[in-house]
């Protein structure tokens, strides 16, 4: 018998703590100050680096992947050495999975303002930031594999799992949704368009809830919440159902961003319907997690980190109940667009994770310093502080989002619309806006008192490292699962009985996609035959004492993984797969399906830059309400040469699908100056450096035909003549707007913008420069071919 | 809900009970499932409701009729318009809201031309003005009102604009168009 000592590896812990409270900060002050723009248009200070638009997206990935990411890495790094009782395999990639990621974050910080962003939401960063993410999770997750390949435990806890599952399917969505081609260092087209880069980009935004926010945080609080507790994990076996459901379903669950927009019926639906089936799943961590504490509750009253705990879990089960609520079409139809959202996100992101970072924080930070919190009673009016902020916060978001939607739709009894103007709507919710800014505030507060809090307690302290004793032969002793082996690991765990019954759920449940009426009720009756089968046979085989299918994965990591990606790939692919396919197959017809001038590409890359997605949406739902006041509804053949789509998630302004010829070249240009000189109560940001930058002229050859390897039918022509058209269209419009009296240059930042926004909804516009005024040259030949599509 | 017992493993002193799922739990897990199915049953297999263009057509008609009982605009029409106090006022209110920001708080003009001189680039009569409203002039830059604001608004905003004729507010923009015929 050999006894092994085993030193963790809390240095990493320690960093990844101060890093996610250091970006904490940073991430929410940025969200203060955003919100107070929002409030008050005069806090965009003129600055383009700090204007609204520019500074959302830092604010979204701060808080996303600087804060929560560098909390989860903590939770990840101490409880994974712990439950698997082995130190991280190596240091050096702790090393450079810590510092590589800080380094992320201070890339993010520096290009977002600048306006370097893909425009793709919580993926604005972008391509060489990109290739770095999955350079660092690759060394994250080598690192962590390679761990539980030396683990001193046999069987993997619940926690491991969650960890499993956010180390693959973050790479996957990661991967999909940023392929793209890059024009240069600092800029790249997406691969996708339109309504597939849509659905692409909100299979991968919602997921990045789901597998950044969601379930790494579930294994940390399975860790942590018994810990502090010391009590039991109520339920084994939920958390068996609840972790298998919640990967498999999540996955579905993208295109509820997407209801009643251009995207299909039928992956509305399916992202519709998957929502609804995601509350059990979800609340099943909420009650794994509230009712651990049963016969412990009074332990709340005095222990600052339980009450961030069990605060965290309830507003966890508090967002995933309004999240199914909000994916069903209904609801949508009015919370879409509308701050009710942006309620939603924060109730997740502060009251879930800030709160369960917290509880985190305020646990962790004394046991790897070896001594006590410094003030328990900071800690605890950092809670009520917290909780007030939040409930500040989604209560004004649900009021204004409310408020807003049912303006929006308000008709007259002949049929008008009550508010046709829409800042009358927004002026109507701007003191909500107030009261949020006031809540966000005084949470960042109480942030910033824990910081307070864990500094003074780390100074008290001194850094220990944990460790424990493992006896080496004992490891290898037999564990209860593997008593009888008649045949070899892996054919158990592919004979399965869960795994078999579930293949032939799944198997027949995809036929439900092409069934008719009568076929489909069969099937469904076989479903459900097949469903009792094997709750039928699984509960003989427990019965009759027979070791658990889910035991024996529980003991192999390979197995475990390939099955977890294999749970979360049917999703992606039953809903990106005939998306992708369709969209290839839609015919080019109509004015509004012609590439964009050169001009208007120039253009709409500014658009991109400044982020006018942010508060602008280019998708008109098929509303009345919404007809009336933006136009005809929009189609997704219109935006088949979008690369990246502009559809957006919020209306903060009008939605500007079919803004093209509704206003005159000069109204943009004032309007782009001044915003309150043509829209009176506008919050928008003025944009002056529009009209003093000049775009670069050269790029516009470059960009076509890049478009054109993406597939969008510009001919060789098109590309040689580029310049020569761009320079035509800018100075029409700059002639335009000479007449009232404007003297911007025709290659200004602003004629661009102007040219893009004049051509949404409509054809180019333009006179594309016919073959013969072009000096014949080489390509014209290979115009033919290129010509057609 | 009985406290099982313990199961076996213990993971860095966590333990785990191995209780019964919560009846309510499993209620709300069947039930969310039966009704994704039956959701998907309805629209996609039986195909027994509309899709969301269909609703939009369904809401379409309907609200076709609730403007179908509007009187179409005529040149007499607008101008007895002109002398209901009532109408002006909110044809005031409207042009305060959305007009404004174009064609200057007293119409004399910014961005927009000038209301008050006289001078017309699509005519000066009642209904010319109305056509100019309701459909705009996309060419120069003139928005379609009438879709937005709907019939009985541009009617109102209309007579207001016919006013403003003559006027001549100060600080006026330069003529644009031709003067008005009589």
């Amino acid at each position: 018998m050999q006894q092994q000592r085993i030193v963790y590896d809390d240095t990493t812990v320690r960093r990844f703590i101060f890093a996610a409270v250091v970006f904490g900060i940073v991430g929410m002050a940025v969200g203060a100050l955003v919100a107070s723009q929002l409030a008050w248009w005069q806090a965009n200070l003129g600055i383009p680096y700090l204007t609204y638009s520019r500074l959302r997206p830092l604010h979204t990935n701060a808080v996303i992947f600087a804060f929560v990411g560098n909390m989860m890495f903590a939770g990840v790094y101490y409880s994974t050495q712990r439950l698997l009782k082995a130190r991280m395999a190596s240091d050096l990639l702790s090393n450079i999975h810590f510092w590589g990621w800080q380094f992320i974050i201070v890339a993010a910080a520096i290009s977002l303002p600048l306006g370097i962003t893909t425009s793709k939401e919580y993926a604005e960063l972008e391509w060489p930031i990109d290739l770095a993410i999955t350079v660092i999770w690759v060394v994250f997750a080598i690192n962590f594999f390679w761990t539980l390949a030396k683990r001193n435990e046999k069987n993997l806890y619940v926690a491991i799992w969650f960890y499993i599952a956010t180390i693959i399917t973050v790479a996957v969505l990661h991967i999909v949704n940023s392929l793209a081609l890059p024009l240069d260092g600092l800029k790249s087209y997406s691969v996708f368009s339109g309504v597939q880069d849509a659905l692409v980009q909100w299979w991968y935004g919602h997921n990045a809830v789901a597998f950044f926010l969601t379930t790494p945080i579930l294994g940390i609080m399975y860790y942590f919440l018994p810990k502090a507790a010391e009590r039991p994990v109520y339920s084994y076996r939920l958390s068996i159902i609840h972790f298998w459901a919640l990967v498999f379903i999540y996955i579905w669950a993208g295109p509820h961003h997407l209801l009643y927009t251009a995207l299909p019926d039928w992956a509305q639906s399916l992202g519709m319907v998957f929502s609804v089936m995601l509350w059990a799943p979800s609340w099943g961590g909420m009650l794994n997690g509230l009712l651990t504490l049963k016969g412990a509750w009074h332990k709340l009253r005095d222990d600052p980190v339980l009450k961030f705990f069990i605060a965290g879990v309830t507003f966890y089960g508090m967002a995933t109940f309004e999240g199914p609520l909000l994916s069903i079409k209904t609801v949508s139809g009015l919370a879409h667009y509308t701050d009710w959202i942006v309620g939603h996100v924060h109730g997740g992101a502060l009251g879930w994770n800030g709160f369960m970072a917290a509880g985190m924080f305020y646990w962790l930070v004394p046991r790897l310093y070896g001594t006590k919190l410094h003030s328990p009673r900071s800690a605890d009016a950092h809670f009520w502080l917290g909780t007030v902020g939040i409930l500040l916060y989604i209560v004004s978001m649900w009021i204004s989002g409310i408020n807003q939607g049912l303006m929006w739709r308000a008709t007259n009894a002949d049929g008008t619309l009550l508010y046709p103007n829409f800042v009358e709507t927004l002026l109507a919710i701007r003191p909500m806006y107030i009261v949020r800014f006031v809540g966000g505030s005084m949470y960042l507060v109480g942030f910033c008192m824990m910081a307070w809090n864990l500094w003074k307690t780390a100074r008290a302290g001194k850094a220990v490292d944990g460790e424990t004793t493992v006896i080496v032969e004992e490891a290898q002793a037999p564990v209860p699962t593997a008593t009888t082996t008649p045949a070899p690991g892996w054919v158990q765990v592919v004979t399965g009985r869960p795994l078999v019954f579930a293949i032939a759920i799944l198997t027949v449940t995809m036929f439900l996609g092409w069934a008719k009426p009568v076929r489909a009720l069969v099937l469904m009756g076989a479903i459900v035959a097949l469903g009792e089968l094997a709750w039928i046979v699984t509960r003989k085989d427990r019965e009759a004492g027979r070791p658990s299918w889910f035991a024996l994965i529980e003991g192999r990591p390979l197995a475990f993984t390939v099955l977890t990606l294999v749970a979360i790939l049917i999703g992606g692919v039953a809903e990106l797969l005939p998306t992708i396919l369709i969209q290839q197959a839609v015919p080019a017809h109509g004015e509004a399906q012609k590439p964009y001038s050169p001009l208007e590409l120039q253009g709409r890359d500014l658009y991109v830059r400044e982020g006018c997605y942010t508060c602008h949406s280019q998708m008109i739902r098929p509303f009345v309400a919404e007809t009336q006041r933006y136009g005809d509804v929009s189609r997704a053949e219109e935006f088949i040469y979008d690369h990246p789509f502009q559809w957006g998630s919020k209306r903060t302004g009008p939605d500007l699908h079919r803004v093209g010829g509704r206003y005159p070249n000069l109204w943009h240009y004032t309007h782009m100056m001044d915003p309150r000189a043509t829209s009176p109560g506008s919050n928008m940001p003025p944009y002056p450096w529009l009209a003093e930058n000049r775009i670069r002229v050269k790029d516009a050859p470059k960009k076509l035909s890049l478009m054109r390897k993406l597939g969008v039918p510009y001919t060789h022509t098109d590309v040689d003549s580029a310049e020569a058209r761009q320079k035509s269209q800018g100075e029409a419009i700059a002639a335009d707007l000479a007449t009232q009296g404007v003297q911007v240059a025709w290659d200004s930042e602003m004629v661009a913008l102007v040219a893009y926004l004049q051509r949404l909804g409509r054809g180019p516009q333009d006179v594309p420069a016919t073959p013969s005024e072009v000096a014949p040259t080489a390509s014209a030949a290979g115009a033919q071919e290129g010509g057609g599509r | 809900m009985s406290e099982k017992s313990l199961i076996h493993h213990i993971y860095d002193g966590i333990e785990e009970h191995d209780n019964h799922l919560p009846k309510w739990w499993l209620f709300i897990l069947w039930t969310t499932l039966v009704f994704g199915a039956g959701y998907w049953f309805w629209y996609h297999i039986a195909e027994a409701g509309p899709g969301q263009l269909g609703e939009y057509a369904a809401e379409s008609a309907e609200h076709a009729q609730r403007m179908a009982g509007n009187t179409p605009a005529s040149d007499d029409l607008l101008l007895n318009l002109v002398k209901d106090p009532t109408s002006l006022d909110g044809g005031k209110a409207v042009f305060q809201s959305n007009c404004a920001a174009c064609h200057g708080a007293q119409g004399q003009g910014l961005i927009g031309p000038n209301l008050t001189d006289g001078f017309w680039l699509h005519g000066g009569a009642p209904m010319a003005i109305h056509k100019v409203v309701a459909e705009g002039a996309v060419a120069k830059g003139m928005p379609a009102w009438e879709r937005t604001l709907g019939a009985e608004r541009v009617k109102a905003v209309t007579a207001y604009v016919l006013t403003l004729k003559g006027t001549n507010a100060a600080g006026g923009k330069a003529p644009q168009g031709e003067p008005e015929q009589p």
